[in-house]
């Protein structure tokens, strides 16, 4: 409810994804629509292959245009960056929009020192001397916890160990103070420690900066740590929207409490733990209407019409006609969730 | 427990990697411990631990530099060549990504065959049938075998590594981040299958993982290694519910529970730091340069690995006496019933 009062930073319309396949195309997301809030944190989630990175990638405009096509919307305060012209959009990324990635050798250049690298963003956006760059940077630097950071500043990425070369990435896409962060499972390949310290960073300077995150990643855990809201995606399309505190404990779409279920945390120990049959379809193999239903435990005939992303009471979007009806558990018993 | 004898024990074993004239990486150093017929024994720690290098030495796959491996009370590097290729059929591993570990010429069925083509000990039909059995043991239908593995994904790719090291009928499989690469709706499916093929062939695992949750649903004992040494060992819950050493305490607590945030009651400890240096690990107790707990002692002396408890054994001087707060990571159906 409270995000529906302020003006959105980011509202996302019926965005839908096309790659360029042979002579056609391939539509590869199908009508994401979500908002984010100024300062909110918000967490999209699902298996590989369901379009977050893709979601990811054309809120940046970072999709190849030559081969990929956007339709929809992608509003930031209102202003419409899909029909905006290239020179304007280079101009907003990594000023107004930044991007993290899981790979941050993918980020960062090998040739440049992490210290120019983080000075020559600053000074692509804002009108800084080289004196007041390098001072930027060092505390950018400092900032995202890395140890020593005026020595540090003239390290090239390969000196810096996986947690090192994160926090570097995460320094230049947050050296312009940015209104929206796009993290891109940041912390998948690192261990849990230095993945705490990264996501504690994160969190700390959100808060600081005021800064509005879109967290990319397929751990639930590390969402209901970090959001307060969940976007959960299946197929290309968004299948639920809500607060995460509501849809842990009753999710309201098969597919949310079928993720939450197979959390191995959640189990007794040495039982079964209740997987979801099947894996996501393939294009050219999507099933008719409801994309989860060849899957999905409580199909009925209904479930092979199309079905709308539809507001659900008390709150939350969900992409399921037997929303209402059914009772899934989340990550508690239903019983206990009551 | 004891009147078991231990199908794979370890005994001081050490794996040391020369870099350079004078420097030597102790990738394992002196690691103690037994695995007993039928159980699931986790092992866990950072990455650069030390796990996959054990983890190895335990199948033969790396000889120890110091120290002993022995299967079944017996060292295997006492066999004749010819016997240790045979031993090491019992033996397995199923590493984290199964693309490394299949020929992407080959079609599923020659991979599935391929360890028995090796041994050739058996006529090519019955080769086929063996590959055939444990294919569909795995859940992969016969029209798998003239696929190859780029039309499959991930987790039946896992499948076909799995069925791979079936068809050697083994006794151990060390398992190495298997289950790490894939979606956690594919993994509960693999986990479920690992535990139905212990059940049904009497199964030994070695599983070695960085995630707790995973290493708290399926082990029965869990190991905790930290710079090429153990620092805790014993039954998961224990280890889980009440750690002993300060790094146990530091993992469990960075482990992300999905929780609603008026159901989370721990405080988080934060590691400071990363892992030191293999080549010159710290004097003393190995983790002192980011332990909370850390005196001068720590960095005087190097702590004693003792039996805390009944079973539960750990390296810390002040193990037992510290208060240390764990997350309900290993089952929050426990903690919440
Ligand atoms: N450049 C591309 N060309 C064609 N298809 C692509 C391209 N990039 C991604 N895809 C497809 O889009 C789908 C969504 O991919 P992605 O967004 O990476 O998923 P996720 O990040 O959720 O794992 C996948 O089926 C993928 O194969
Ligand atoms: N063949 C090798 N030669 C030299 N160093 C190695 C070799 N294999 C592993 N190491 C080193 O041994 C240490 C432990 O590695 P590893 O067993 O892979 O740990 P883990 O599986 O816990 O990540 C690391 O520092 C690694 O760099
Ligand atoms: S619409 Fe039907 S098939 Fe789809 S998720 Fe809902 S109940 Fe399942
Ligand atoms: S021996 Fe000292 S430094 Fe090592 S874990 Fe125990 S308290 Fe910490
Ligand atoms: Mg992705
Ligand atoms: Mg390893």
């Amino acid at each position: 409810m409270d995000h529906a009062v302020k003006q959105p930073l980011l509202e996302v319309n019926k965005l839908s994804a096309f790659f360029r396949a042979g002579r056609g195309e391939v539509q590869v997301t199908r009508d994401v629509s979500f908002t984010m809030a100024p300062g909110e944190m918000v967490g999209l989630v699902g298996e590989s292959g369901c379009g977050k990175t893709v979601t990811g990638l054309a809120l940046m405009g970072l999709l190849p245009p030559a081969s990929s096509r956007l339709e929809g919307k992608i509003l930031l305060q209102g202003q419409d960056l899909i029909a905006m012209p290239p020179s304007a959009k280079r101009r907003l990324r990594g000023r107004r929009i930044s991007m993290i990635f899981q790979e941050p050798m993918s980020a960062l250049d090998p040739v440049f020192t992490i210290g120019h690298q983080i000075s020559e963003t600053l000074r692509a956006h804002q009108d800084v001397s080289r004196a007041e760059a390098r001072n930027r940077a060092i505390e950018a630097l400092a900032r995202v916890g890395i140890p020593e950071p005026t020595l540090r500043y003239d390290a090239y990425p390969h000196q810096l160990s996986g947690g090192m070369r994160q926090r570097a990435m995460i320094a230049i896409a947050l050296v312009c103070e940015p209104q929206l962060l796009i993290a891109d499972e940041p912390t998948t390949a690192l261990d849990v420690t230095v993945q705490a310290q990264i996501v504690d960073v994160l969190g700390e300077l959100c808060t600081r900066m005021g800064m509005a995150m879109l967290f990319i990643t397929h751990d639930l855990g590390l969402v209901s740590q970090t959001c307060s809201r969940l976007v959960t995606m299946y197929a290309g399309e968004v299948v639920e929207e809500g607060r995460v505190d509501d849809i842990l404990l009753r999710p309201r779409h098969p597919y949310s409490s079928g993720l939450l279920r197979s959390l191995p945390a959640l189990t007794q120990r040495k039982a079964r733990l209740p997987a979801i049959p099947g894996r996501v379809p393939v294009r050219g193999d999507m099933p008719p209407g409801c994309r989860f239903q060849p899957r999905c435990a409580h199909a009925q005939p209904p479930c092979t019409a199309p079905q709308p992303l539809r507001a659900v009471q008390p709150q939350g979007e969900v992409r399921c006609c037997r929303a209402e009806e059914l009772i899934l558990p989340g990550v508690l018993p239903v019983e206990r969730a009551a | 427990m004891t009147a078991q004898q231990p199908l794979v024990a370890t005994r001081d074993l050490g794996v040391h990697f020369r870099l350079s004239r004078n420097t030597v990486l102790k990738a394992v150093d002196r690691v103690s411990f037994d695995v007993l017929p039928g159980e699931t024994f986790g092992i866990i720690g950072e990455s650069g631990s030390g796990k996959t290098t054990l983890g190895r030495a335990l199948v033969c796959l790396e000889a120890p530099s110091a120290g002993q491996v022995l299967h079944q009370g017996r060292d295997p590097y006492a066999l004749s060549r010819r016997q240790l290729r045979q031993h090491r059929r019992n033996y397995q591993v199923v590493f984290q990504d199964p693309n490394a570990a299949l020929d992407p010429r080959m079609t599923i069925l020659r991979s599935v065959r391929e360890p028995l083509d090796v041994a050739a000990t058996m006529p090519r039909a019955q080769r086929d049938e063996v590959a055939m059995q444990a294919m569909e043991r795995v859940g992969l239908s016969p029209d798998f075998a003239a696929r190859y593995p780029h039309e499959l994904s991930g987790g039946q790719k896992q499948r076909v590594c799995i069925a791979r090291v079936l068809t050697l009928r083994p006794s151990v499989i060390v398992c190495d981040e298997a289950v790490a690469a894939l979606d956690v709706s594919i993994q509960a499916d693999i986990l479920n299958l690992l535990a139905d093929l212990q059940r049904e062939f009497g199964l030994t695992y070695i599983f070695i993982t960085h995630n707790l949750g995973v290493v708290g649903h399926i082990s029965d004992r869990v190991a905790v290694m930290y710079l090429g040494r153990l620092v805790e060992m014993g039954e998961t819950e224990a280890v889980l519910a009440r750690p002993l050493h300060p790094y146990t305490d530091a993992l469990l607590s960075a482990e992300p529970v999905a929780l609603p945030s008026h159901m989370r009651t721990s405080q988080r400890v934060i590691l400071s730091g990363e892992l030191p240096s293999p080549v010159s690990p710290p004097s003393g107790c190995r983790f002192r340069t980011r332990c909370r707990f850390a005196q001068d002692l720590c960095a005087a002396k190097e702590p004693e690995w003792s039996e805390v408890e009944p079973g539960h054994w750990a390296a810390c001087h002040f193990a037992g006496t510290l208060p240390v707060t764990s997350s309900p990571v290993h089952g929050v159906a426990e903690v919440v019933a």
